[in-house]
C-alpha cells in the first residue's frame, strides 16, 4: 500500500470546523486513492509565494519525510508549479495537490475508452498552464545562455494543445452517439431520472436497491465514475434511472467540463433525485447541499428535484425530522428513505411519478377485429391501461404520452 | 414557501471620474428549487466619487429595500459583499441577511442582476455617458 503525508494550510480567521471537514475529506480522498495516511500537518498563515507554507514548516515536513519515508505528500491547497518544485527540492519527495489526487483516483478507476480519454483531457488541461514552467525547471541546467529553451518550451505547450484538440474531437464523436441514444430513449417514451448528490451519499446503493442491480458501491469517494442506466418501473410507467458521479467541493470548472458527459445525464433528466446522507450532522449536510446546488446551478434548467434523505436507518426519528425541517429551504420535495432496508421506496416512487412529464388519460372504443387486437397490444406496450372491455366493440381506458394518444385516436378512427 | 429579497448592484467601476451604480431588489416567494412568485421589484441609482466600501454597499441595499412593500430575508452574492463572512455583514444590516444558497435564491439574484445591469445601461444612455 502506498503511503502519504497530508498537509493543509488554513487561512487566518477561517472557521475551525470547516477546516476540519476539509481535512477529513482530503483523508477520505487519499484513502480512496489507495494511500495509507501516515501523518497530517496543518499550518495557519497566509500563503507563502515560494513554499505555500512557511519555510520553517517545510523544514519540519522534510524531517518527517526522513523518518516516515512516505511515497507522496498531498496538499489540500492548490499549488503552483514553482511551489511544487521548491517543496520537493527540500523534502525530496513527490508533491501533489488535491486536484491531482482527484485525477489520480479517476485515472485508476477509468476502465472504458471514453473515461480514459476524459481523464487524459483533464490531466492535459491541468498541465497546460504549467507546461512552460515545468520545462524551464526540468531543463534549468541545460540552458545554454540568454535565449535558453524558448523554442522548446513553446513546442511543448503546442504539443499539449494538439493532443487536447485530438481528444476533444474523439470525445465529441462518442458524445454524439450517447446523445442519439438518449434522444432515442426519450422518443420511445422513457422518462429520464438521474441520481445526483455529493460523493459518498449512497447513490449507488440506492440505485442497486431500486433497480435490483449490482453496480459497485463502497463506502468510498468516487466509486462510480461512469453513468450506469437501468430501467425502473414507477407505478406502471417505465423510466430510465441513471447513477452518476458524485459532486465534490471546489471541483474546478475545467474538471467539471472534462467530466461533462457524466453530468449531462443529470442536466438532461426529467427528474433529479438529489441524494443526501442524513446520518451526517446538520452543518455538514447543509454544506454538501450547497455544493450540489452550486454545481447544478449553471446548467440545470426547469427540472424537478426530489431530495432523498438516505441512510435513515442510522439515525433517530426526531433527529431526522429536525434535519429535514431546518434544511427545508435547500431540499425540494424531501423524501426519507433507507437504501439498505428499502424503507420509504413507495413514497419515493410516488413522488417521482407525480413529477414525471404528464401523461394524458383517454377512453377509446373501436370494433373488434384482428387489426384492433394489434392496436390493443401496441397500447399495452406504450401506455398504462387502466381498464379494457372486450365485446362486439373493444373499449379501452388508458394513459399515455400525447404522441401515442394522437396515433391511437387516428388508428381507432380508421377502424370505425 | 419562503419570502426573500434578492439584491444586486451594477456599476462598481469608474466611468468619467465617478461611480454610477444601480441597485436592484427583487422581492419574491420561493421554494427550494423554484421561484413561485415575484412580488415586487425596485431599483435605485447612486453616485459616488470614491469606490464603494462595505458600509456604503449596505447603505445602498438598505435604501433600495426600504422602498419595497414586501418583507423577507435579504439575499446577496458573497462577491457583492467583498466575500466577507456572513456574521460580519449580518451585523451591519437592520434586516435579516444571508448569502445565496439554494437554486431559487440564485435564480432571484440573477433576475436582480439583469434588472440592475439593464437599468444602468439605460441610465448611462440617457445621461449621455459612455
Amino acid at each position: 500500500m502506498k503511503s502519504a503525508i497530508l498537509v493543509k494550510r488554513n487561512d487566518p480567521r477561517s472557521e475551525d470546523e470547516k477546516n476540519m471537514l476539509q481535512l477529513n475529506e482530503l483523508r477520505e480522498l487519499a484513502e480512496a486513492a489507495g494511500y495509507e495516511v501516515m501523518c497530517e500537518l496543518t499550518q495557519t498563515r497566509h500563503p507563502d509565494r515560494k513554499f505555500h507554507l512557511g519555510r520553517g514548516k517545510v523544514d519540519e515536513l522534510a524531517q518527517m519525510v526522513v523518518h516516515l519515508k512516505p511515497d507522496k505528500i498531498i496538499f489540500h491547497n492548490p499549488l503552483s508549479t514553482m511551489q511544487i518544485y521548491n517543496i520537493s527540492e527540500i523534502c525530496r519527495c513527490e508533491i501533489i495537490d488535491k486536484f491531482q489526487l482527484i485525477l489520480e483516483i479517476f485515472a485508476t478507476r477509468a476502465t472504458t475508452h471514453r473515461s480514459k480519454l476524459q481523464v487524459e483531457l483533464a490531466r492535459l488541461q491541468y498541465e497546460l498552464p504549467r507546461a512552460r514552467a515545468v520545462i524551464s525547471i526540468l531543463k534549468k541546467d541545460e540552458r545554454p545562455g540568454f535565449m535558453g529553451l524558448g523554442g522548446y518550451e513553446d513546442s511543448y505547450a503546442q504539443d499539449i494543445k494538439n493532443r487536447m484538440t485530438r481528444i476533444r474531437s474523439e470525445l465529441e464523436t462518442i458524445q454524439k452517439d450517447n446523445e442519439a441514444l438518449r434522444i432515442h430513449r426519450h422518443s420511445k417514451g422513457f422518462s429520464l431520472v438521474a441520481l445526483a448528490g455529493y460523493t459518498n451519499a449512497g447513490k449507488s446503493t440506492l440505485f442497486n436497491a431500486l433497480v435490483d442491480e449490482n453496480v459497485e458501491s463502497k463506502d468510498m469517494l468516487f466509486t462510480t465514475l461512469l453513468p450506469t442506466t437501468r430501467s425502473l418501473n414507477v407505478e406502471g410507467r417505465d423510466v430510465l434511472l441513471t447513477d452518476t458521479v458524485g459532486f465534490i467541493e471546489d471541483l474546478p470548472h475545467w474538471m467539471v467540463d472534462a467530466f461533462r458527459s457524466t453530468l449531462d445525464e443529470i442536466f438532461l433528466a426529467d427528474v433529479v433525485l438529489l441524494v443526501v446522507d442524513s446520518s451526517e450532522d446538520l452543518e455538514n449536510i447543509r454544506k454538501k447541499l450547497l455544493v450540489c446546488h452550486e454545481t447544478m446551478w449553471d446548467q440545470l434548467q426547469d427540472v424537478a428535484i426530489v431530495t432523498v434523505f438516505n441512510k435513515i436507518d442510522l439515525i433517530e426519528e426526531d433527529e431526522l425530522t429536525e434535519r429535514m425541517s431546518s434544511l427545508g429551504y435547500l431540499a425540494p420535495n424531501p423524501v426519507a428513505v433507507s437504501a439498505k432496508s428499502g424503507f420509504g421506496f413507495d413514497e419515493l416512487k410516488a413522488q417521482i411519478h407525480d413529477l414525471l412529464p404528464k401523461w394524458e388519460r383517454i377512453s377509446l372504443s373501436f370494433p373488434m377485429s384482428e387489426k384492433a387486437m394489434s392496436i390493443v397490444a401496441w397500447i399495452f406496450d406504450e401506455g398504462l391501461v387502466h381498464n379494457i372491455k372486450y365485446g362486439k366493440d373493444i373499449s379501452i381506458d388508458f394513459e399515455a404520452r400525447d404522441k401515442i394518444i394522437n396515433k391511437a385516436i387516428s388508428l381507432a378512427a380508421e377502424l370505425s | 414557501m419562503f419570502d426573500i429579497i434578492a439584491v444586486d448592484i451594477s456599476g462598481r467601476h469608474k466611468v468619467k471620474d465617478e461611480y454610477l451604480m444601480v441597485c436592484a431588489a427583487v422581492a419574491a416567494s420561493v421554494t427550494a428549487d423554484h421561484i413561485e412568485k415575484v412580488n415586487q421589484i425596485t431599483i435605485r441609482s447612486f453616485r459616488s466619487r470614491s469606490p464603494p466600501d462595505i458600509p456604503y454597499v449596505v447603505k445602498m441595499i438598505e435604501e433600495t429595500v426600504s422602498e419595497l412593500k414586501f418583507q423577507g430575508t435579504i439575499v446577496a452574492e458573497a462577491g457583492d459583499m467583498y466575500n466577507k463572512p456572513q456574521w460580519l455583514i449580518d451585523s451591519m444590516f437592520s434586516y435579516d441577511f444571508k448569502y445565496q444558497e439554494s437554486l431559487s435564491e440564485r435564480r432571484c439574484i440573477e433576475i436582480a442582476h439583469h434588472v440592475s445591469l439593464s437599468s444602468r445601461k439605460l441610465l448611462l444612455k440617457e445621461l449621455g455617458v459612455q
